[in-house]
């Protein structure tokens, strides 16, 4: 049956859902004896690591409330506590499935006993954490990234420095334990080959045909969003390069007849993945999407001084801490580095972070690449935001002027 | 596939569903409109009947493509391609120099930026709402006890048009009942309605970039104020074909016609 469908499912996918399972259960056993904090997405997760407190994701099991399509229904409980249907959804997701864990069959996460968020993503994390630690009692901490404009400044990297000296002052207190040298050189080095790893997965894919498909990458990023710094996450993305090389070489595509290559902006319509699946039957591949390339600094250092400057910097330097002109340098490198005929932005009700200035941004990315775009408008988990056939009709009419 | 002698365009939209036959030298043998109501399978149904009927023609003689929000139902086209393509390759058609065309429908506006070619190179349309569409009209008309004929003339008597802010067509509906309430001329009122239409598309066709010679299509095109509110606000004359509600089945049926050559 696989043979027929118009794009090829990854043998790395049956390895992918036994790491979730894996971390699933560890999430749970880690909330048992008092060890499970909370993150967010784009927290310097090598610290807690290295400490022995286990990290889970609200974000994600807001992509998983998504995927599952239970995000109205979910997000419905948050917004019968209140909430404003113009909050967040991953947002709205986690307070909702916090409240009634029991009414969420997927997605919902064992109780915490710290929050770390870091507001390199978005400033909505501190409101959101704060909501959620009102639900659980777990303490919150904030890791204060301001924003760049342009280059990190020594004394902005000194700040969130001191920010990390906090972390692990908050940690050690909170948990009871301590940061070993010698450990967390070893967890920053598993963390910096998992990037490394996945790094050079996204880069196969300027190849033709494109060996990774959008909803392949979105997937396969899961351990490294979850489990950067622990062993079986580095081994997870070396045997994801040796399928994604194996491709390469042989010449096979993550569709089997790529014609048109194009550019995802933005967190992907988590409900909807068959969205990428329905273009790559007209032969559409997403090579690059900035949301998966998010994830491409890695953490260098010979001891915990120099360690804490490689994250004071990396974690500074996210996509979404950058300003408008980085996202629109990137968005033009990839579109030149992956040979890509045009570009979909997708406009996250949601993520006013992500999605602020796509308009201008697109305007911009035309006319420095020469290739056209599209802004689609929808929401990551909540499908009630997301009508198809408008959506379908502004990409159909992108993929025309390909004709 | 073996050529066909005539082509057929049908532009089934959220309010109107239009039909379009050409020959093979692309003119128009045939055409019909009618509103699509609740079954946009019927009302496909009558247009080719009407096109078979007007141009002695039969399903045999013709090859069908479907454009519009509902070019999914059409089954007997043998592909379907955007409204947004079709509108452009239309204008082209009637009109080779537009280079920017605005075409308010029903229920979407959309501003297209033609390349030399025919075919667009950017395009925009309107959001989710339905203000700076041919409903926000409706809505207006309705509210001011007007037909849509009379709304637009109406308008062009004001010498002074109300403000009306809300750019949503639910609190505009609102504003305007204000608008009366507070005893401002009808006139007035329509003119304000109008002019915040043509505002909002202005904004849009401003998101593209004007150029010129403009084009406008679409139900609305037929409204002498809403032409004339945003010729002012694009400061520029604007080109509107005799029947604007076609250009989108006439790009199709060009479409078609020309995909005959090729095949």
């Amino acid at each position: 049956m696989n043979d027929e469908k118009p794009y090829r499912k990854l043998e790395t996918q049956a390895l992918l859902q036994q790491i979730a399972f894996r971390h699933g259960m560890e999430a749970m056993a880690a909330s048992e004896e008092g060890t499970l904090a909370w993150v967010s997405s784009g927290f310097p997760v090598e610290i807690p690591v290295a400490m022995n407190v286990f990290p889970t994701y609200p974000e994600q099991a807001g992509a998983i409330i998504g995927a599952t399509k239970i995000g109205p229904e979910v997000c419905g409980f948050a917004e019968d506590l209140g909430y404003s249907q113009e909050l967040c959804s991953y947002a709205r997701a986690s307070i909702g499935s916090t409240d009634r864990p029991d009414d969420v069959a997927m997605g919902a996460l064992p109780k915490p006993q710290a929050l770390l968020g870091c507001n390199n993503i978005c400033g909505t994390i501190l409101k959101w954490y704060d909501a959620n630690s009102e639900q659980t009692g777990a303490p919150v901490f904030l890791l204060d990234t301001p924003p760049l404009e342009a280059e990190q400044k020594p004394h902005h990297r000194a700040y969130v420095k001191q920010g990390l000296e906090r972390l692990i002052e908050f940690l050690a207190k909170t948990f009871n334990t301590t940061l070993e040298e010698d450990r967390f050189r070893e967890v920053s080095d598993l963390s910096s080959r998992a990037i490394k790893l996945w790094t050079q997965s996204l880069k196969a894919c300027q190849n033709k045909p494109s060996p990774l498909n959008c909803a392949d990458r979105f997937l396969t990023m899961a351990p490294v969003v979850s489990s950067r710094g622990v062993e079986h996450c580095t081994e997870f993305y070396e045997v994801l390069l040796a399928e994604v090389e194996d491709r390469v070489k042989q010449g096979i595509g993550a569709i089997r007849e790529e014609k048109i290559r194009l550019l995802w902006d933005n967190i992907p319509p988590w409900f909807i993945l068959r969205f990428f699946n329905q273009l790559a039957a007209q032969g559409v591949v997403f090579p690059a999407d900035t949301y998966t390339h998010a994830w491409s600094g890695a953490v260098e250092g010979t001891d915990t001084d120099s360690l804490l400057d490689g994250i004071a910097d990396i974690y500074s330097n996210v996509y979404l801490n950058k300003n408008l002109d980085a996202k629109v340098d990137k968005m033009c490198q990839l579109i030149k580095d992956f040979d890509l005929d045009g570009f979909v932005m997708f406009s996250v009700r949601s993520c006013k972070r992500y999605s602020l200035g796509q308009l201008v941004s697109k305007e911009i990315v035309t006319e420095r690449t020469g290739v056209p775009g599209v802004v689609i408008e929808g929401d990551m988990v909540d499908s009630r935001l997301f009508n198809e056939a408008q959506i379908q009709t502004r990409v159909d009419a992108l993929l025309e002027m390909f004709v | 596939m073996t050529g066909k002698p005539f082509g057929i365009g049908l532009d089934v939209g959220s309010t109107t569903t239009k039909g379009v036959m050409v020959d093979s030298k692309g003119s128009i043998i045939a055409t019909h409109l009618q509103g699509t109501g609740a079954s946009a399978a019927s009302a496909v149904a009558h247009v080719l009947e009407s096109l078979f009927s007007t141009s002695g023609k039969t399903r045999d003689d013709c090859r069908i493509i479907g454009t519009g929000y509902g070019r999914n139902i059409v089954d007997i086209a043998y592909k379907t391609v955007t409204e947004i393509t079709c509108h452009s390759v239309g204008v082209n058609t009637l009109n080779p120099d537009i280079r920017l065309l605005i075409d308010v429908g029903g229920q979407d506006s959309k501003v297209i930026k033609i390349g030399s070619n025919g075919r667009p190179e950017d395009f925009e349309l309107n959001d989710k709402c339905s203000a700076g569409t041919g409903r926000f009209l409706e809505v207006m008309a309705r509210v001011l006890e007007v037909s849509m004929d009379d709304l637009g003339p109406l308008a062009l008597k004001s010498k002074s048009p109300c403000t009306i802010s809300s750019t949503c067509t639910v609190f505009a509906e609102s504003e305007v009942i204000g608008r009366i309430g507070s005893g401002d001329s009808p006139a007035d009122i329509a003119a304000g309605v109008h002019l915040s239409m043509a505002s909002k598309i202005g904004s849009l066709s401003k998101r593209v970039g004007v150029a010129t010679p403009i084009g406008v299509t679409g139900g609305v095109a037929l409204n002498p104020a809403f032409r004339y509110y945003l010729s002012d606000i694009l400061k520029a004359d604007l080109w509107v074909p005799e029947i604007p509600q076609l250009t989108g089945a006439l790009g199709a049926a060009i479409i078609a016609m020309k995909d005959n050559l090729v095949s």
